[in-house]
């Protein structure tokens, strides 16, 4: 019966609309990246096959932590794979399946707990890794199928709000049930993963995090991908995008909708509950705010913003957001960060736009007037922040810092700078461009003197404006494939 | 049968807040369909204004107005800067997002909701803040009230139900008896064919922000009168305000009235009264509860108390 | 050619495999690494910067910048403070992550925190390994310290200078019997590591000693208290909620006043704050009497609020300032017995050995010889008055 699935969903577009294809739609459908002139480039890009571009993503990746050796970054892209894992197993049920799960976390939740119960002192089991990992496996794929019923009779929100209060259950329960999951003290001690030898993989050396976790993480995310990939490129697959497209036309061509609802459920909790197996045997702990909603909202966010349904995207996703956030925990590198974005941008801009380039040049001339001219007034006025080498001299000498602000300037210049920002966008034509002279140099005022001063909550303001702005520069994420809705 | 009407007040304080923020929820979904996550936030913003106002009127216990102006004042600013925050959300993080896949809007809503509490932190510090009415003549507004059976009806309570109660009153004939109103019904009913018929789409959704947001700022208001508040509180008010918003049945604005209601009383009875040797403890397990009985409520009725059914076209 | 270009890419895949798997045994021993301590040392303080508990953190990183900015010179080192966010909402999972960060750093020789216990359980390990010396004055889990029957989830490591919860435990509970003569009491936890555990402790102390108690656990998202009052008995003497959101404590104070219950809050450590908890009656336990009444420092006290005006003292700062002072003494012994450099592992060893004479909570400060606690560490009890001040009544 799929067989009878046009087969135009998954046609590159590359040499025109293909049979069966509608014209306008696969016009509407191909997303550049790249400036018309590079068209040649791009189009040979597209022609290298899927596979060749995993092996080269995955070999710069085993490259890695040679070039690298502290174990802070290597953990920290561990922990980007994990993020991988779970972003290619969210982007079953919602890139592919369509369905809003928002209990995925529980199952990452229950495959670390599931791990933590049958290899660590807490009942004294140790099963061995081969043994208890495909069990996971399968215990989380069955609860994905559990969780999955109550989308046979609901749809859209209501099915999310089902799932929402299933991770809900699942914090009440590992809160709660003391006896069984430690409560909010979590479960210490875990067993590393075993080797066929009876060693244990080694997750730390002198407290230094051990590569070699990195690399099991990796192998498996190919596993992973290519197991998905494979599966999205079978009926299954093609059923799930029509089910996605329109779930109506789909039961009505006879498609075993409900069943297929339930494997998209089961599909991502497998891979949510292996994901949990690696991160229960690297950090040897669990605790239930670890499968909560700060991680759900930090994989969405990953899905979404890298396209979601599309592998590469997601990944992509994954790897931007994972360190990014802990980039923006360092006040230097964050600062750092902040100006190379700004005049980085204005550069990029401003090769397009002669406009930009002037006020990008004028912002420069504003700031190193006023720095001047402050200096003149009360050399206080610019002998805060103290920083070294030559891209802190730079900026010691062009944003005026207060030794000793008063309070009430921090408000004020926040408050300011966002008013002014706003107003910029709405602004058009040589108004907005003498308007955003001083409204970059307030912003940076901001960053320096504000912002730097507190760098946590400013890590997630960041984080929050670059959401913001990046979903509405790109709507269908980084790497989506553009939706013709057809109303 | 003191602790059943205990019980049945405090789950009617605690719904008729829950509600206030699930209309501002169902309101927005009506006309976007979109659900608006930073929707929490601006009722967080709501408490911190009204806990400013408060202090600028001269604090709990020595207010330079009279208690209820002073309470009107602080509902009514918090109201104002809420409004006027949903409306700058709108403007700049949905409004370019309009015609984009509906899951887009999601992930800038939760941008604004970082953006939100983290500025407040960064602003205002991550100190709680507590009205402390209760300093206002050694808590005569928690001490004097109704008296029903054996249960004192304290006057906070009185004041936040029955706030709550008007609120919902003005909105219901905002919305159905002004044009305005008519012209959001329209537009969450089928917004193209709204705009065909010439209703401004616009104008029609920077109302139901103002509308929506404001209620947040009054419940915001509403809630701190009796509880402390900080700047991360906006993520939980959020959640309950989504969840009641979602069993009422999402988009109607009696179903987030019935749902806040609904959510309110559950909380209050399953803490009060379940309770035994043999099954977990209301108390400690209460989410356990509140969540298997709305689970099992949502598969019953599947789009929510008063939700439309969905009408599928082929 | 494309095959052969994929090929090329296995090749290396594997080669670089087999390199990194090579160079990841010869981690590198920073424990030895010998540190020059005329440069600039990196002191971090994990701790919540943001989240619910933000405010906690904020606190102690503010007595912690004041505590670096007048003891470092007079220690001769150059310190900088960094704040490391572990926000309670994603539980100890960061910390872990720092422990990384910090470890990886060569110029962090200790280290302030975790905060709270969960996250000290779920990093201690690494930072033992790395022999990287670590002092919370927040993290009052028993265990954290000394084995109970087979659990222990600390480290040599280490180390706190505030007592932990077998001693608040059991002394608020002999309060409760000996001074206010408690026939009936809520023991009332909020399910999160701190709450749990000292509720714990107190629970078990008063049934040992034939007090009738009642159990009651809320959700830690509670922000309304009214149903959990309707089930404190009429007779109840006392609340025992501790909690490490003093507002919180005041919420259940005024609703228990609200219904009518005669019964007090009786809070501990983490709800000492005059500025949030203050409903007169109730009553409070600390690790230290009340700071400012201790002449020896009212300078610390005044020099503290000249750069944080406007905040209250409340009780998380204080013995922050005391783990900064222990931190650096350690490092600078260490650093004049190394001849002006150190490793970590000589801090780590130093540790120990530290002793203060004008101790910021009173007294001075040694270490117990058992475990890496104070010595002779006891709480204070206080009753709200009706001013909203603190009196130590035990």
């Amino acid at each position: 019966m799929s067989d009878s699935t046009p087969h135009g969903f998954h046609s590159t577009g590359a040499d025109g609309p293909a049979i069966g294809q509608d014209e306008w739609v696969a016009r509407h459908a191909d997303v550049r990246f790249l400036p018309a002139r590079f068209a040649v480039v791009e189009r040979r890009l597209r022609v290298v096959s899927w596979w060749a571009w995993l092996t080269l993503f995955v070999g710069l990746f085993c490259l890695f932590p040679i070039v690298e050796t502290s174990g802070y970054v290597r953990q920290v892209a561990f922990q980007t794979v994990l993020y991988m894992l779970l972003a290619l197993g969210l982007n079953v049920v919602v890139g592919w399946g369509g369905l809003l799960d928002l209990g995925y976390v529980a199952f990452y939740g229950i495959g670390a707990y599931a791990y933590a119960l049958l290899d660590s002192p807490h009942y004294g089991i140790h099963l061995p890794t081969i043994v208890s990992v495909p069990v996971i496996v399968l215990i989380g794929a069955l609860a994905g199928l559990v969780l999955g019923l109550p989308s046979w009779r609901l749809t859209g929100d209501y099915l999310a709000i089902v799932t929402l209060f299933f991770l809900q259950l699942f914090q009440t329960v590992t809160t709660n049930w003391q006896n069984v999951t430690g409560g909010p003290f979590g479960i210490l001690n875990i067993d590393a993963f075993g080797l066929p030898g009876g060693h244990k993989l080694k997750t730390e050396h002198g407290g230094v995090f051990a590569v070699s976790y990195l690399y099991v993480a990796l192998a498996i995310f190919v596993v992973v991908f290519v197991a998905l990939r494979l599966l999205n490129n079978s009926r299954t697959g093609r059923a799930w995008r029509s089910l996605r497209e329109d779930p109506l036309a789909a039961e009505a061509m006879g498609m075993p909708v409900n069943w297929l609802k339930l494997l998209a459920f089961s599909c991502g909790a497998a891979v949510a509950a292996l994901t949990g197996t690696l991160n229960a045997a690297l950090f040897g702990n669990v605790f239930p705010l670890n499968f909560y909603f700060i991680t759900l909202i930090t994989i969405y966010t990953m899905v979404i913003l890298g396209g979601s349904g599309n592998q590469a995207g997601v990944v992509l996703g994954a790897l931007i957001i994972s360190p990014l956030l802990e980039l923006l925990r360092d006040a230097d590198k964050s600062r750092v960060l902040f100006f190379v974005a700004l005049f980085g941008g204005l550069a990029i801009l401003g090769r397009r736009n002669r406009r930009i380039a002037m006020v990008a040049g004028a912002t420069l001339v504003f700031g190193f007037v006023l720095h001047a001219i402050a200096r003149a007034i009360d050399g206080g006025w610019v002998a805060g922040q103290p920083g070294a080498g030559g891209f802190a001299t730079f900026v010691d000498h062009w944003v005026i810092a207060p030794q000793q602000p008063a309070r009430w300037i921090a408000p004020v210049a926040y408050i300011g700078v966002i008013v002014a920002a706003l107003l910029c966008s709405v602004l058009r034509g040589i108004v907005r461009d003498i308007a955003l002279v001083p409204t970059i140099y307030l912003g940076a005022f901001v960053w320096e003197n504000v912002m730097l001063s507190k760098p946590d909550p400013a890590r997630y303001i960041v984080l929050g404006l670059i959401l913001i702005v990046l979903m509405v520069l790109r709507p269908n994420g980084l790497l989506g494939e553009r939706r013709v809705e057809i109303v | 049968m003191d602790q059943f009407i205990q019980l049945t007040v405090d789950g009617l304080t605690l719904g008729s807040v829950y509600a206030l923020i699930a209309l501002g929820y169902t309101l927005v979904y009506g006309v976007l369909k979109l659900l608006n996550f930073a929707h929490g936030d601006v009722f967080m913003v709501g408490t911190f204004v009204g806990f400013g106002v408060l202090q600028v009127l001269g604090g709990p216990a020595n207010p330079k107005v009279p208690i209820w102006l002073v309470i009107t004042l602080v509902t009514l600013a918090a109201m104002a800067v809420c409004a006027a925050l949903g409306v700058a959300i709108e403007r700049f993080a949905y409004r370019p997002l309009r015609d984009a896949p509906r899951i887009a809007p999601l992930i800038s809503a939760l941008g604004v909701s970082f953006f939100l509490a983290n500025s407040m932190q960064l602003l205002f510090g991550a100190t709680p803040r507590n009205y402390d009415l209760f300093q206002y003549h050694t808590g005569t507004l928690y001490l004097r009230g109704l008296h029903i059976g054996g249960v004192t009806v304290p006057l906070l309570r009185i004041i936040t139900i029955v706030a709550a109660f008007i609120l919902m009153v003005i909105l219901w004939f905002l919305v159905n008896k002004t044009r305005t109103g008519k012209a959001m019904r329209a537009t969450s009913f089928d917004r193209e064919a709204a705009a065909m018929m010439g209703i401004d789409i616009d104008r029609v959704i920077v109302f139901t922000f103002i509308l929506g947001s404001a209620l947040a700022g009054a419940a915001g208001v509403m809630f701190s009168l009796r509880v402390p508040t900080n700047v991360s509180i906006g993520f939980i008010a959020g959640l309950k305000g989504f969840i009641a918003a979602v069993i009422g049945g999402i988009g109607s604005i009696p179903g987030a009235m019935a749902g806040g209601l609904i959510l309110g009383f559950l909380e209050s009875y399953i803490q009060g009264y379940v309770h035994g040797a043999h099954i977990p403890d209301g108390t400690q397990w209460s989410d356990l509860y509140v969540f298997s009985v709305l689970i099992a409520l949502m598969l019953f009725r599947h789009q929510g108390l008063f939700g439309r059914p969905d009408i599928r076209k082929v | 050619m494309k095959k052969a270009f994929v090929l090329a890419l296995a090749v290396l895949v594997t080669s670089v495999v087999a390199a990194s798997a090579q160079g990841s045994q010869t981690a590198s021993a920073r424990s030895l690494a010998s540190f020059n301590c005329s440069k600039t040392i990196t002191l971090p303080f994990v701790t919540p910067l943001t989240g619910g508990a933000g405010f906690l953190g904020a606190e102690q990183i503010s007595w912690a910048k004041y505590a670096v900015k007048t003891l470092a010179p007079s220690l001769g080192l150059k310190v900088k403070l960094v704040g490391g966010d572990t926000p309670v909402e994603q539980g100890p999972a960061p910390a872990q992550t720092l422990a990384q960060k910090y470890i990886g750093t060569p110029s962090v020789l200790a280290l302030l925190g975790p905060s709270t216990s969960g996250a000290v359980a779920a990093s201690t390990k690494a930072y033992y390994a790395a022999k990287l010396a670590h002092i919370s004055p927040s993290a009052t889990r028993t265990t954290l310290t000394k084995k109970v029957g087979n659990t222990f989830d600390g480290s040599q490591a280490f180390f706190r200078d505030v007592p932990g919860d077998y001693i608040q435990g059991p002394s608020d509970a002999n309060f409760m019997i000996n001074s206010l003569h408690v026939k009936k009491v809520v023991v009332m936890d909020f399910q999160e590591p701190y709450s749990l555990g000292l509720a714990g402790a107190v629970d078990s102390t008063l049934k040992a000693k034939g007090v009738t108690t009642i159990r009651l656990s809320a959700p830690n998202t509670t922000t309304d208290y009214s149903a959990y009052v309707t089930k404190v008995p009429g007779d109840a003497d006392i609340v025992f909620f501790p909690t490490q959101k003093p507002g919180d404590a005041q919420t259940f104070a005024q609703q228990l006043i609200e219904q009518g219950k005669k019964a007090k809050v009786f809070g501990g450590d983490g709800s000492n704050d005059a500025s949030q908890f203050k409903q007169p009656g109730s009553y409070v336990s600390n690790f230290a009497p009340d700071i400012t009444g201790i002449a020896a420092d009212a300078k610390i006290i005044a020099g503290w609020k000249n750069d944080n005006p406007g905040k209250a003292v409340g009780s998380f700062g204080p013995p922050s300032y005391g783990a900064v002072q222990i931190a650096l003494t350690a490092i600078s012994k260490a650093c004049k017995a190394g001849g002006g450099s150190t490793t970590r592992l000589a801090v780590f060893h130093t540790f120990k050995k530290v002793s203060i004479k004008n101790w910021i909570l009173g007294g001075s400060f040694k270490w117990s010889t058992k475990s890496n606690d104070p010595l002779n560490a006891k709480f204070y009890i206080f009753q709200i008055q009706s001013n909203g001040s603190y009196k130590l009544v035990g």
